[in-house]
């Protein structure tokens, strides 16, 4: 090598902070923590341990779907049929409870079952015949919610047993109890993503479909697992949804793919594929979520706070084209 | 120099950890056509990028026509009359030909009191257009996604002609070309010159500088090393610039002991261009694939490898029948494959050397499902090494490398996975001199000194001839001729390549 190149050394602590600071993560932290300071001054409500940990408990639903939904982006695809496979869930949960007379244990075993089933089968299609994710999930989206529709006909099952709340109203430890799983989910499935095979072969397929499927990776393998394990998540996250509001509907969880998409995106990772990261998600989905509650304590009208939400949006993503574009420039 | 139409004197360019340019200079008259050669990373690209405006120098200065001129951006450096051909060309396929070539200074008429495009005088002038540069067989309404590589190059060529160009910058033009188009874009080449358009010709092929260029200038390494007269310097001459030393063999290939059965194919059918093939690789057996581009020698491979799986025959890899159908089971049974399309099936170009060079052995560099960071640098550093990689570290993305970096990371994804056969498919396409050498050298040694098998297909006839233990030819789809090295001559490879219409046209020529 004769022209003049850098020499590899180890960076010091302030480069370290630096690039996290310049990273998509940090970027998003950053604005996270801007609104969170902007909504405490202007009402007291916002920055209290009971409003946040309420607010833990709502964003649990969302939370577990985005994992899935960070994984299923990084390769490239989509699954817009999360809303309706939990609907699906709450309905069979319900339905095989109160009308076929399951126990309650199976009925929710059930319930998750079908859900997983229901996202397996997207991913079969997408890897076996070759539809392409956004047409087959859109299918699926109508499909699963007109099938929760069909089984309900109309009619919501009510009158669970006080056990059956402690997942979606009870604590632990002064924590909502989503919220413990919430967390853990998170822990695990940042660490699968970012240090295990399974993570390296996303990112993979993401970038390079080809490339990855000519380097002897089991490609389809890899999407067939994410797209059911889409649909487990999407199961769990119904379970907990019928378990916080203590009935269920077939229009549960409706255009809730839109909050998950909203927030994965916003929370750095690529729609085409290739980047993304867990943690840059879960800031997405506490941003969304805290300006949400924080703008309709200050009084801001409903129709205001979409307007806000879908303008942060867009800052936060122009934000960050800056910061990546000098980072690129050296 | 006075009769220079374009002088560029003092050139500096920096990137970030790179010197791509230093000092360079570089001048082009008026009706010439002058070739810029240098080994990948010498500076060409950078160079002809600055000519073209994207990129600004740091240092130095551009002239033209005799007074200074500074392009800040494409536009600028279009408006002056240069005109750029890349490799990757710049056309939009879902558009017909006559709106490739007009595309943003389309013939306008008033219709309506409105300002509309012409659709008449554009197509009769893009028809005018190829007609000047004698092509006739083009359709100015077909959309430029159906048509082949040469024709697309043909359409971006009389985009040039449409804006005026005085400078034509032609990078890498054959790369992709069959040798008849070849032959066409080299008569357009000498039609231009004639009229007086200069040209800058950026080729990694030296027989094509001697053919075409009047003068020819090597960059190495960021530096000018010289410009010569085409008709006063010779081959080895040019090489020695280029690499700043002697390379005495470009086909180092080393006698090697030939071992047991590694693959055999038995009858292996998957139309159409897999036709009831059957042939073996030995270890320690270099065996070169030759025939037509079409003739099936890729799919052949990709069928063995698993990505086109076949529909019936047997595969047997060391005396063993196995069933491979896709890429990860022919990985398993120690098979590597060197794709011909380096960017877009060999690597991941967006991620690391260390994330490529794992790709395929992935279970090696984990402890348990956890991929070891220090192992994977560790593989990196020593594929770095032995392969000599020009980078500036594990860590570099591959999209930064040269063409011939980046195929040296592919073949070291391979050799990680300690293949028992290597299918290397084109292994030296768009390879500068010095890397191919290298990359011959490696072949070489692997079979030689490892005992791995190896099948190369090639369409250079003097790389299968000088590397090959053992020559196979296909055409549409079937084996039509097997030649021991000794054999083997250009003629007989060449004669078996042909259809038997071409052999019977080049009969009654004769």
């Amino acid at each position: 090598m004769q022209s003049e190149t850098t020499k590899p050394r180890n960076p010091t602590v302030r480069e370290k902070l630096r690039h996290l600071l310049i990273s998509q993560e940090g970027v998003l932290f950053l604005i996270m923590l801007a609104s969170v300071l902007f909504l405490a001054t202007r009402t007291d409500k916002f920055l209290t341990v009971d409003n946040l940990l309420q607010q833990g408990r709502f964003m649990a639903e969302v939370g577990l779907i985005a994992i899935p939904m960070t994984y299923i982006i990084i390769t490239g695809g989509i699954d817009l049929s999360v809303g309706s496979i939990l609907g699906l869930t709450a309905i069979v949960l319900g339905w095989t409870w109160q009308e076929l007379g399951f126990p309650l244990e199976l009925a929710i075993i059930t319930g998750i079952i079908s859900g997983t089933v229901a996202g397996f089968v997207n991913g079969l299609f997408i890897v076996r015949v070759g539809v392409p994710p956004l047409i087959m999930t859109l299918a699926t989206l109508a499909l699963y919610r007109g099938l929760a529709e069909g089984i309900s006909e109309a009619r919501s099952a009510r009158g669970y047993p006080e056990w059956f709340f402690q997942l979606g109203q009870g604590e632990l430890l002064g924590i909502p109890t989503q919220l413990w799983l919430l967390i853990i989910a998170v822990i695990i499935f940042a660490i699968l993503l970012a240090r295990t095979r399974l993570g390296r072969a996303l990112y993979a397929i993401g970038n390079n479909e080809t490339g990855a499927r000519f380097s002897g990776l089991t490609v389809n393998r890899h999407l067939l697992f994410i797209y059911t394990f889409s649909g487990f998540m999407s199961a769990v996250a119904g379970y907990i949804f019928v378990s916080r509001v203590s009935t269920t509907r077939s229009d549960m969880g409706t255009g809730i793919e839109l909050d998950v998409i909203a927030a994965v995106v916003l929370g750095g990772t690529s729609i085409f594929g290739g980047t993304g990261s867990i943690p840059g998600t879960i800031i997405g989905v506490v941003l969304i979520q805290l300006l949400k509650n924080g703008l309709v304590l200050t009084g801001v009208t409903s129709d205001a706070t979409i307007v806000v939400i879908g303008s942060v949006l867009i800052f936060a993503i122009l934000v960050n084209n800056f910061i990546q574009r000098k980072r690129d420039e050296g | 120099m006075t009769d220079a139409l374009l002088e560029l004197r003092g050139i500096d360019k920096h990137f970030p950890g790179v010197r791509a340019l230093k000092d360079a200079q570089f001048d082009v008259r008026r009706g010439e056509v002058h070739a810029l050669i240098g080994e990948n990373g010498a500076g060409k690209s950078t160079l002809i990028k600055i000519i073209a405006g994207v990129y600004q120098p740091d240092k130095g200065e551009i002239r033209l026509d005799g007074g200074r001129v500074e392009f800040s951006n494409p536009r600028e450096s279009h408006s002056a009359g240069i005109a750029t051909i890349y490799q990757e060309l710049g056309l939009y396929p879902e558009l017909s030909v006559a709106e490739n070539i007009f595309m943003g200074h389309a013939p306008k008429t008033k219709r309506l009191g409105f300002q509309t495009i012409d659709w008449e005088a554009m197509e009769r002038g893009a028809e005018a257009l190829l007609a000047d540069l004698n092509i006739d067989n083009l359709d100015v309404g077909a959309k430029v996604g159906a048509l082949n590589v040469g024709n697309r190059q043909r359409v971006e060529i009389a985009k040039a002609l449409s804006l005026d160009a005085q400078i034509l910058i032609m990078d890498e033009p054959t790369a992709a070309l069959t040798e008849s188009d070849v032959e066409q874009l080299f008569s357009i080449v000498r039609l231009l010159r004639e009229r007086g358009v200069s040209i800058i010709y950026i080729s990694h092929r030296l027989n094509e500088v001697f053919e075409l260029a009047d003068r020819v200038t090597v960059l190495r390494d960021g530096e000018y090393i010289g410009t010569q007269a085409v008709p006063e310097t010779s081959e080895a001459e040019l090489i020695s610039m280029m690499v700043g030393r002697t390379i005495e063999n470009l086909f180092p290939k080393q006698a090697a002991a030939i071992g047991d059965v590694v693959l055999e194919a038995r009858n292996l059918h998957r139309p159409p261009l897999t036709r009831d093939i059957s042939f073996s690789v030995r270890a320690g057996e270099i065996v070169g694939l030759a025939g037509l581009v079409g003739s099936g020698r890729s799919e052949t491979a990709q069928v063995i490898f698993g990505v086109l799986p076949a529909e019936s025959g047997e595969i047997r890899i060391n005396g063993e029948a196995v069933k491979i159908t896709r890429p990860s089971e022919a990985v398993e049974y120690g098979i590597g494959y060197v794709p011909e399309d380096r960017g877009h099936q060999g690597l991941i170009r967006e991620m690391t050397i260390r994330e490529n060079t794992s790709m395929a052995v992935l279970e090696t560099v984990s402890n348990r499902s956890f991929i070891s960071r220090a192992k994977e640098r560790a593989l990196a550093n020593g594929a770095i090494r032995q392969l000599s990689i020009r980078a500036t570290g594990p860590d570099q993305v591959t999209n930064k490398l040269s063409g011939g970096n980046q195929q040296k990371v592919v073949v070291s994804k391979w050799l990680a996975s300690k293949p028992s056969l290597l299918i290397m498919d084109e292994p030296t396409r768009g390879i500068d001199v010095g890397a191919k050498a290298e990359i011959h050298r490696l072949m070489s040694r692997l079979a030689a000194e490892d005992g791995l098998a190896i099948l190369m297909i090639s369409s250079e006839l003097p790389e299968i001839l000088a590397m090959s233990d053992r020559i196979l030819v296909m055409r549409e789809g079937r084996l039509v001729g097997e030649f021991t090295r000794e054999e083997a001559t250009q003629e007989m490879i060449a004669h078996a390549m042909m259809s038997e219409e071409a052999r019977q046209a080049a009969g009654a020529s004769q």
